[in-house]
C-alpha cells in the first residue's frame, strides 16, 4: 500500500507542472491551458493532458517531460504515483491559454 | 529515464490521426544529415543556375543545363524530400524504419549519385553516368525497402497514403533514369522531348509534388495551429493529383493528347485541391501570420504560375520558341513552389528535431536562463533573409526563363546560393551557439570547483 496524495504533494505538482514549456510557444503548458485535470486519486496523482494539435511536434517528449515533472515533485517513488492520460476531448483552443499570454501572443480567439 | 508506457496513457486524437510512440522516431542525426546534405544541394543548384544561365536559356537540352536541373532535383530537392520522410514516414505513422543503418547507407548511396549524375552529364561521360546512376537506383530501392516499413501500416490517413504513393513514384522516375542509362548502349529508347516531359512529370509533381501535398496535410494544421472542420480537400489533393500523373506520364509517352490533357486536367484538380486545402488551414489557424505562412504562401503563388505555364506551352498554338520557354518557365515554377516550401518548412523543422536532440544531450536552457525554446534555434532576421532572397530568386528566374533574360537567371541563381547558405549558417549556428555556450558555463563551473578545493586544502606543515 503506497503513501496517499496530500494537498502538499498536489500544491508541488502543480509548480512543477508550471515549469513544463511548450517549446514553440515559449509558455508553460499550464498556462497554455494544455492541462485539463489535475486530480488526487487513492495513491497517485491523475492528470489529464491534451497538445495543441494531434501530430504536434512535440507528442512524444511533452507529456513526458509533465509526467516526469509531476514524478519528481512526489519523490520518493514519484513514478509510481503519477498517472497522465492524454485526451483530446474537449480539442485544445487558444481561448484555453491565460489571457494575458493570449494577447502578448497574439493568438486569435474562436469567432465559429 | 526511460519512457514508462503504463503511466503515460494515449487516446487517438479525434481526427483520426495516430497518437505518436517515441520508439517511431529516429535518431536525430538521420534527418538532420539528409536536411544539410540538401541545403547543400541547394547552394550548388544556385551556383550552378548563376553559371550556366546562358545555356539554361538558349539552349536547355545542352548537357550543362541538364545537369542543373538534376542538380537541382537530386541534390536539392530530392534530398530534402528523402531526409524528410525518413523522419516524418515513422513519426506520422506510428512505426519505425526497418533499419536506421540502411537510411544511412542510403544517404551515403544517394549524395554522391546526386553529384555525379549532373557532373557526368556536364562532361559527357557515360562510365560515370552508369556508376553514378546504379549509386542513385540502388540507393532509391533501399529508401523504398526501409520506408515501406512505417508508409504501409494501414489507417494513417492521407499524408501517410501520399507518401506511400510519392515513393512510388520515386521509384518509378529512378526506373526512367535507369532505362535511359541502358539505352546509351542499346539505343531503343530515344531521348524524345515528350519522354523527358513524361520523366520531368513523374519526378517533380509525382515524386517531389506529391510528397509535399501529403506531408502538408499535416504539417500545415500543426505549424498554423489550425483546426479544421473538414480535411476533405486535401484528401481530394492527394489522391487526383496521385491518380493524375500516371495519367499525364502514359500520354506523354504514347504519345496521346487526349489522354494527357485528362491527366493534366486531373493533375490540376488535385493541385486546385491543395490550394484549398492551404487556404482552409490559413482560415482556421489560430496564430498570427508568420514567416512560414509567407514562405508557404509565395510557394504556392509559383504553383499557379506552373499551371498558367504549363497551360500555354500545352492548350495553345504557339511557336516552338514559345513553347519551349513556357516549358522552361513551369519546370521552374514548380522548382520554386517546392524549393520555397522546403525552405520555409526547414526552419521549423530543423529546430524542432534540434531541439529533441539537444535536450537529450542535457541542453535545457537558454543563454538567458529559461527553457530553451525552438525559437531559440533559429535567427528570425536570418530567415527573414532568406525569404526575401528566395522571393528574389523566384521572380528574377522566372521573369528570366519566360522573357529569355540571361542576366535575370544569373541573379535568380546568385539568390538561390545565398538563400542557401544563410539557411546552412543560420539552422547549424544556432544549436552550436546554444553548446558552446553550455561548454563555456561548464568549464568555468568546473575551474571555480577546482578554485574552491585548492582554497580548502589545508597548508601543508613543515615538518622539520
Amino acid at each position: 500500500m503506497g503513501a496517499s496524495i496530500t494537498e502538499a504533494d498536489m500544491e508541488r505538482v502543480d509548480a512543477a507542472l508550471h515549469e513544463v514549456y511548450d517549446p514553440e510557444v515559449g509558455l508553460d503548458i499550464v498556462t497554455m491551458g494544455l492541462i485539463y485535470r489535475v486530480e488526487a486519486g487513492m495513491e497517485k496523482v491523475i492528470i489529464d493532458m491534451t497538445l495543441t494539435t494531434p501530430g504536434c511536434p512535440v507528442s512524444d517528449s511533452l507529456p513526458e517531460e509533465a509526467r516526469q515533472a509531476a514524478a519528481r515533485a512526489l519523490d520518493p517513488g514519484g513514478d509510481e504515483r503519477v498517472n497522465l492520460e492524454i485526451v483530446w476531448d474537449p480539442p485544445w483552443n487558444p481561448e484555453m491559454i491565460d489571457d494575458d499570454a493570449l494577447a502578448d501572443l497574439g493568438y486569435r480567439r474562436v469567432t465559429d | 529515464m526511460a519512457v514508462s508506457e503504463a503511466s503515460v496513457t494515449r487516446k487517438s486524437p479525434p481526427s483520426g490521426g495516430p497518437p505518436v510512440s517515441p520508439l517511431a522516431v529516429p535518431p536525430a542525426w538521420l534527418p538532420l544529415a539528409w536536411l544539410a546534405c540538401a541545403v547543400v544541394g541547394l547552394i550548388g543548384f544556385g551556383t550552378t543556375l548563376a553559371i550556366t544561365a546562358n545555356t539554361i536559356v538558349h539552349a536547355p537540352g545542352a548537357p550543362t543545363a541538364v545537369a542543373t536541373v538534376h542538380i537541382a532535383m537530386l541534390a536539392f530537392l530530392s534530398t530534402a524530400v528523402l531526409g524528410a520522410s525518413h523522419q516524418f514516414g515513422p513519426v506520422v505513422a506510428g512505426r519505425r524504419l526497418r533499419s536506421v543503418t540502411a537510411g544511412l547507407i542510403t544517404l551515403a548511396l544517394w549524395v554522391p549519385a546526386s553529384w555525379l549524375l549532373p557532373f557526368a552529364f556536364a562532361t559527357h561521360r557515360p562510365v560515370l553516368l552508369e556508376i553514378a546512376g546504379v549509386l542513385a537506383f540502388s540507393a532509391v530501392c533501399l529508401a523504398a525497402w526501409n520506408l515501406s516499413g512505417p508508409l504501409l501500416r494501414r489507417g494513417r490517413g492521407t499524408p501517410v497514403l501520399g507518401l506511400r504513393m510519392a515513393i512510388v513514384f520515386l521509384v518509378l522516375t529512378a526506373a526512367f533514369g535507369a532505362t535511359y542509362a541502358f539505352d546509351l548502349h542499346h539505343g531503343f529508347f530515344l531521348l524524345l522531348p515528350r519522354r523527358v516531359l513524361a520523366h520531368a512529370h513523374l519526378g517533380l509533381i509525382g515524386w517531389i509534388g506529391l510528397a509535399y501535398v501529403a506531408v502538408a496535410e499535416k504539417l500545415w494544421p500543426m505549424f498554423l495551429l489550425a483546426h479544421r472542420p473538414s480535411t476533405a480537400a486535401g484528401d481530394w489533393a492527394v489522391r487526383l493529383v496521385a491518380g493524375g500523373v500516371p495519367v499525364v506520364a502514359i500520354g506523354l509517352l504514347i504519345p496521346s493528347v487526349p489522354l494527357t490533357s485528362i491527366g493534366a486536367g486531373i493533375v490540376v484538380a488535385g493541385l486546385t485541391a491543395h490550394l484549398v486545402s492551404l487556404a482552409g488551414v490559413i482560415r482556421h489557424r489560430r496564430r498570427r501570420m508568420e514567416l512560414l505562412h509567407a514562405y508557404v504562401l509565395t510557394s504556392a503563388v509559383m504553383l499557379i504560375v506552373a499551371v498558367w505555364a504549363a497551360a500555354i506551352a500545352g492548350m495553345f498554338e504557339t511557336s516552338t520558341a514559345v513553347r519551349t520557354r513556357a516549358v522552361q518557365t513551369e519546370i521552374f515554377a514548380l522548382t520554386m513552389w517546392l524549393a520555397l516550401a522546403i525552405v520555409g518548412h526547414l526552419h521549423k523543422i530543423v529546430p524542432f528535431i534540434s531541439w529533441s536532440r539537444m535536450r537529450k544531450a542535457g541542453h535545457t536552457k537558454a543563454p538567458n536562463g529559461r527553457p530553451l525554446l525552438f525559437a531559440h534555434l533559429v535567427n528570425a532576421p536570418a530567415a527573414r533573409t532568406a525569404y526575401i532572397t528566395g522571393v528574389i530568386a523566384a521572380v528574377s528566374g522566372t521573369a528570366g526563363l519566360a522573357g529569355s533574360h540571361v542576366f535575370l537567371v544569373e541573379i535568380c541563381g546568385v539568390a538561390l546560393a545565398i538563400t542557401g547558405l544563410v539557411v546552412l549558417v543560420n539552422l547549424t549556428s544556432g544549436p552550436l551557439r546554444i553548446i558552446a555556450i553550455d561548454k563555456r558555463a561548464a568549464t568555468e563551473s568546473e575551474s571555480e570547483s577546482d578554485s574552491d578545493a585548492t582554497t580548502e586544502t589545508p597548508t601543508p606543515v613543515a615538518v622539520s
